[in-house]
């Protein structure tokens, strides 16, 4: 009987299949083309990146791409992920939002990659946010983005992305629990007019507030400003606040302007920096032709969010050393507006290196045709997981980011070295 | 021959009326356009200010300053709105949009003012600055800063098309009574060259004289009556005739 049965319905649906109208077989097969969004012709995940190659924080964009590209052509020429390679589908923001919120649309819609990866800043990632929550029934995530902001961390939009680094909360309150623990209690503000510097500023006053202090006094610039450009009248309005450091939340052209301009009118006291800033760009910008190569650079203490990249004690960053040795990759020659030298290793690129890392091994859980639906419980199942850098990584419903520890660094002999002794350095 | 005495002070008349109506329309149209565009900008800035207000409760409540600076952000991009910032229920800055620095006029004013309100800011420029207040004041205020400067702009702009216009109308009234005038003036140079012609007893055959003769208008009425009227003046008008001595 049973049988029977089951002859019967095979006969039915194979004369189902023969009599349904050609339509039917269409749209089974864009069902089919919906499940391989984001996979390119030849079998490869495709990433969508937009980022700033282009302008005053190209170089943000620039190393962050090369740290994680180094990684993608090693996992690439191993055989790739489950059999599949890793292509990059890269667009030039500038580090602007408009253009940010565009080049989304077409990575979205027109190109149709598997996930959003790479993205550098907080204006361009809070305007690209709601994007995501719009279009979330196809489930396109960001991953990783380069910005310690909290709106991709919290609802509304937090369900939409997942993040590796510490936020700019953790850092500033770091920064500030170090600076009143030395009792260096009236701390100033330099920041970024734009939710990125909205964000820096919130967190030094809510981690002032724990301490029962305010802000001594704030100072903005805007976005796109360049290292030739003047900041004389923001080191005089900060000056009148008598501070006693100086929390900068910027991009390194603008924060090194700053500092240089601070050290020339005489505010001489701790100039802190996020990790965002870009700190190899900062010294760079600040040592370069000076008679006095630590002029400027004696009062720096920038955060970080991933281990010195010249402690190659730390199995990733030896591997990360390796790899960007042997590939050394560049950003695509049409993407190229202006020139920009490359540094053989720096804080972004090695966290570029671990946001590759870590988003292969997310990739890898993905088990049989990689499948939107099925990224997040990929990411939840990573728990406990050693990307090789001393923390290990969880993540879970309630915690959307990955790293937790952020570390401190000043300039020794021209380059970052960590800062164990606050008292004895700023004290 | 042209009449041109006659309608010397018609014309000058004329040209004084339109001259009159151009200064009171134009006045009339710089108080109008200056007041509606005026009121207008602070209506935008009002119901912008209103916009970031409703749109801030929750992005407040949630004490989500990054989001709610970018907000405020994409609203300096619009024409006209030079500054935002938002202070909260205690008078704190919460997110602004000035670079380098907060002015000290604004530092200094009262955080929780929604009226319309004149400023001058040094290195910035004129300002009318209006608040909204968010969830009735309880959560904060919005306040944004409109660039007179750009208003003024604007306000001249539109004075200058409607006053352009006007004086266009006035020179184009101007000429067209001018040539209305000379029109309506030529039957009566006409009339008195014809007339002219009779009282010096000149040949008025010809076609001058036959058009004046042929209008059916005042003109020609005229025209003809003075041609009846040389008619009957010549015979009794004439000496009698001497006798012949036959008699």
């Amino acid at each position: 009987m049973r049988a029977g049965l089951t002859r019967r319905t095979f006969v039915r649906a194979g004369l189902a299949a023969m009599l349904a109208p050609p339509w039917l077989h269409s749209l089974n097969a864009g069902a089919r083309a919906a499940a391989m969004r984001g996979i390119g012709p030849d079998g490869e995940i495709v990433l969508g990146v937009s980022a700033a190659f282009s302008g005053p924080s190209r170089g943000l964009g620039t190393e962050l791409y090369r740290g994680a590209k180094s990684y993608f052509n090693h996992v690439n020429e191993n055989g790739g992920v489950n059999g599949r390679k890793i292509a990059l589908k890269l667009y030039d923001d500038g580090y602007q939002p408009d253009p940010c919120v565009e080049n989304t649309v077409k990575l979205m819609l027109e190109d149709q990659v598997f996930l959003l990866f790479g993205y550098v800043g907080t204006p361009t990632v809070t305007r690209v946010l709601p994007m995501l929550k719009k279009f979330q029934a196809q489930r396109v995530y960001l991953f990783f983005p380069f910005t310690g902001a909290q709106p991709q961390r919290e609802p509304p939009y937090g369900d939409f992305a997942f993040n590796l680094r510490a936020s700019y909360r953790q850092e500033t309150a770091g920064l500030v629990n170090n600076f009143v623990r030395i009792g260096r209690q009236r701390i100033a503000m330099f920041y970024q007019a734009d939710a990125y510097g909205r964000s820096g500023w919130a967190g030094v006053r809510a981690a002032l507030a724990r301490h029962g202090v305010e802000i001594a006094g704030e100072a903005t610039y805007r976005r796109g400003s360049r290292f030739t450009g003047s900041m004389r009248a923001q080191v005089e309005i900060l000056k009148k606040a008598s501070p006693e450091a100086v929390i900068c939340v910027g991009a390194y052209a603008a924060c090194a302007a700053f500092a240089r301009d601070a050290v020339d009118l005489g505010l001489r006291v701790p100039i802190a920096n996020l990790s965002f800033v870009g700190s190899e760009n900062l010294l760079n910008l600040l040592s370069e032709g000076q008679d006095d190569p630590n002029g400027y650079t004696r009062y720096l203490v920038n955060s970080q969010v991933v281990p010195s990249y010249e402690d190659t004690s730390i199995p990733a960053v030896k591997e990360y050393r390796e790899l960007m040795a042997r590939y050394d990759p560049q950003v695509p020659e049409e993407l190229v507006k202006e020139a920009y030298t490359p540094f053989p290793n720096s804080f972004v690129s090695l966290e570029g290196y671990l946001d590759a890392k870590l988003l292969v091994e997310i990739l890898r859980r993905l088990k049989g045709r990689p499948d939107r639906s099925g990224l997040e419980e990929a990411v939840f199942s990573v728990r406990d997981y050693d990307l090789g850098i001393g923390e290990a990584v969880s993540f879970g419903p309630e915690r959307r980011q990955g790293l937790q520890k952020v570390y401190y660094t000043v300039v020794e002999d021209g380059r970052f070295v960590t800062l164990d002794d606050w008292k004895a350095k700023f004290g | 021959m042209k009449i041109r005495k006659l309608f010397q002070k018609t014309q000058f008349g004329i040209f004084g009326l339109f001259g009159l109506i151009v200064l009171s329309t134009s006045a009339l149209t710089i108080y109008t356009v200056q007041t509606h565009l005026s009121t207008e900008y602070e209506g935008n800035s009002r119901n912008i200010a209103k916009t970031i207000a409703d749109a801030s409760v929750d992005i407040l409540l949630n004490r989500n300053l990054a989001t709610l600076q970018s907000l405020i952000d994409q609203f300096v991009e619009i024409q006209g709105i030079r500054y935002v910032y938002i202070t909260s229920d205690s008078g704190e800055f919460l997110a602004h949009t000035f670079v380098p620095g907060i002015p000290e006029a604004i530092l200094n004013s009262d955080p929780n003012e929604t009226k319309a309100v004149n400023r001058q800011l040094p290195g910035m420029g004129e300002f009318v600055e209006v608040g909204s207040p968010i969830l009735a004041g309880f959560a904060g205020t919005v306040h944004v800063g409109m660039d007179l400067d750009v208003i003024g702009l604007k306000i001249q702009r539109a004075i200058g098309q409607q006053v352009y216009l006007i004086s266009i109308l006035l020179v184009v009234g101007v000429l067209g009574s001018i040539w209305f005038v000379n029109l309506a003036a030529r039957p009566l140079g006409d009339l008195l060259a014809f007339a002219v012609k009779l009282a010096k007893e000149e040949d008025t055959d010809g076609t001058d004289a036959e058009q004046i003769l042929a209008r059916d208008d005042e003109a020609g009425e005229l025209a003809r009556l003075l041609l009846h009227i040389s008619q009957r003046r010549t015979p009794s008008d004439d000496p009698p005739p001497a006798a012949d001595g036959t008699g």
